[in-house]
């Protein structure tokens, strides 16, 4: 064998022993980095969205819609002090239905998503703008984006009284579908959101 | 012809010739332990950066490819409706992820394709809205649709979420993309169908479309929901014909055959509910 390829053979084992050897410590650091990053994100949530009080506020029994299972919502009691202002009260609600889950499998909205604004206009119709994260995080899939609209819609519907219709946008745009299969152009009907729990699975009524 | 000063062939200087020779050996072993370390790094660090949590999707990111509208020709002794099967997402847009490099778009692709055969053997007419790993726009996969006066429009989906094994076939309940008001006109002055309203004089139709595929579908997937379910799903909004959307439950199985092989009773289902619907299609308004 030419001495050259030997040299080739040799160096080539020894740069595949040491990525081998190097792999261990770069794994450890990317898990460190990602623990990081969550850890910033989390810290970045808990700034962006700081809980609301208003002076209004009375700690009521609040419904929030949570999965109860892989396909459906159910309420759960949550002790929460609501505020008597409408538009104050929805963001509370919202606030609490994406930071506040029992459990992470009953997560509906990823943590990272935030309230932009939350509006609610004369016809009845509130708009709530959420950001990227609730299209970005969310799992694509026709169940996982109707549990996650069913769940806002429900809880609104369930503690906010004269809300008729509901409109979802995404940083401030109105989007084609929540993450690839969901349509966001229309708005859903928040008088047939307050069905029986056993219906959960059904969607809420777009108009 | 002029040579390297270098050339180990070179005559005139045999121990220089040696020498070259080794400098050449040499930079072709620093040159191979770079390309070696480089294609080392890139793949191991892809393996380690990729996420677990799936990815979202990104619709209509690739440039759209171009509808399908001239209707094929019809098989011989077919009957029915013509089946436009939709398989969701494609190109860039992979819908749900797996661990493993499992996609949507790559097993809906491969249940189309296995409905169609299975369809075509029981005389129906079949279309795919895409063939191939493209991803048509909503507007061109209705449009395929919407080119033939009796069709029923089937959208193949598979869930990130739900319980493994269990497929649920959902009817759209979206009505409006402009304006919350019921009375909206589905026609317009000019008596023209409003694209963005098309599904809705089908709705009641789909539903029962969604309701005996979904029957058909609990006895051969357990834990399946008995009924339908409305949902507003963005691939039916477009379509003048009944249409449903099945989803099968999930991606997260490790077993891609698994997903795949539900594509058998899937093509059952839609064959029985096709035929349940039948004296009731004609319902319709075109």
């Amino acid at each position: 064998m030419p001495r050259g390829l030997k040299i080739v053979l040799v160096i080539l084992t020894a740069a595949v022993v040491a990525g081998l050897i190097s792999l261990q410590p770069l794994r450890r650091r990317v898990h460190r980095l990602s623990d990081l990053q969550s850890a910033e994100e989390q810290a970045r949530h808990a700034v962006l969205a700081p809980p609301i009080s208003t002076p209004t506020d009375v700690t009521v029994k609040a419904q929030i819609f949570w999965a109860a299972g892989p396909d459906k919502v159910a309420p759960v009691d949550v002790d929460l002090p609501l505020s008597a202002d409408p538009v104050e009260r929805s963001r509370q609600l919202l606030q609490a239905l994406i930071a506040n889950p029992p459990s992470e499998q009953q997560r509906t909205l990823p943590a990272d998503t935030t309230l932009s604004a939350f509006y609610i206009v004369s016809d009845g119709t509130a708009i709530a703008d959420f950001s990227d994260a609730i299209a970005s995080e969310l799992p694509s899939g026709i169940l996982s984006e109707q549990m996650a609209v069913d769940s806002i819609a429900r809880t609104l519907a369930s503690n906010v009284r004269g809300l008729l219709r509901l409109k979802i946008l995404i940083h401030g745009q109105e989007v084609d579908t929540l993450a690839g299969n969901v349509d966001l152009t229309g708005f859903f009907d928040l008088s047939s959101a307050l069905a029986s729990p056993a219906a959960a699975t059904k969607a809420t009524s777009p108009r | 012809m002029m040579r390297s000063r270098f050339d180990p062939d070179r005559n005139d200087a045999p121990g220089l010739g040696r020498a070259a020779h080794n400098i050449s050996a040499m930079l072709c072993v620093v040159r191979t332990s770079i390309f070696s370390w480089a294609f080392f790094l890139a793949v191991g660090s892809r393996a380690l950066l990729l996420p677990a949590w799936p990815m979202p999707s990104s619709p209509q990111e690739e440039p759209q490819s171009a509808p399908q509208p001239a209707p094929p020709a019809p098989v011989a002794g077919a009957n029915g409706p013509v089946v436009v099967l939709d398989p969701a997402h494609g190109g860039t847009d992979t819908g749900a992820r797996g661990e493993g490099g499992i996609a949507e778009r790559d097993i809906v692709l491969q249940m189309a394709r296995t409905v169609r055969e299975q369809l075509l053997i029981q005389g129906y007419r079949v279309v795919l809205t895409r063939k191939d790993d493209s991803n048509p726009s909503y507007d061109d996969r209705a449009a395929i649709a919407n080119a033939y006066r009796e069709a029923v429009f089937v959208s193949l989906h598979v869930a990130s979420t739900g319980t493994p094994g269990t497929v649920r076939a959902y009817y759209d309940q979206l009505s409006t993309a402009i304006a919350p008001e019921p009375t909206l006109a589905i026609k317009s002055a000019s008596g023209l169908v409003v694209w963005e309203q098309a599904q809705r004089p089908y709705i009641d139709v789909s539903r029962h479309l969604a309701d005996a595929i979904q029957s058909r579908l609990a006895r051969s997937f357990p834990g399946s929901p008995s009924q339908s379910t409305g949902a507003a799903v963005r691939a039916l909004r477009s379509i003048m014909a009944p249409s449903v959307a099945i989803e099968t439950s999930s991606i997260s199985q490790s077993n891609r055959d698994a997903l795949t092989g539900s594509a058998g009773p899937i093509s059952s289902a839609i064959s029985d509910g096709i035929a349940a619907l039948r004296p009731s299609s004609a319902a319709g308004e075109k």
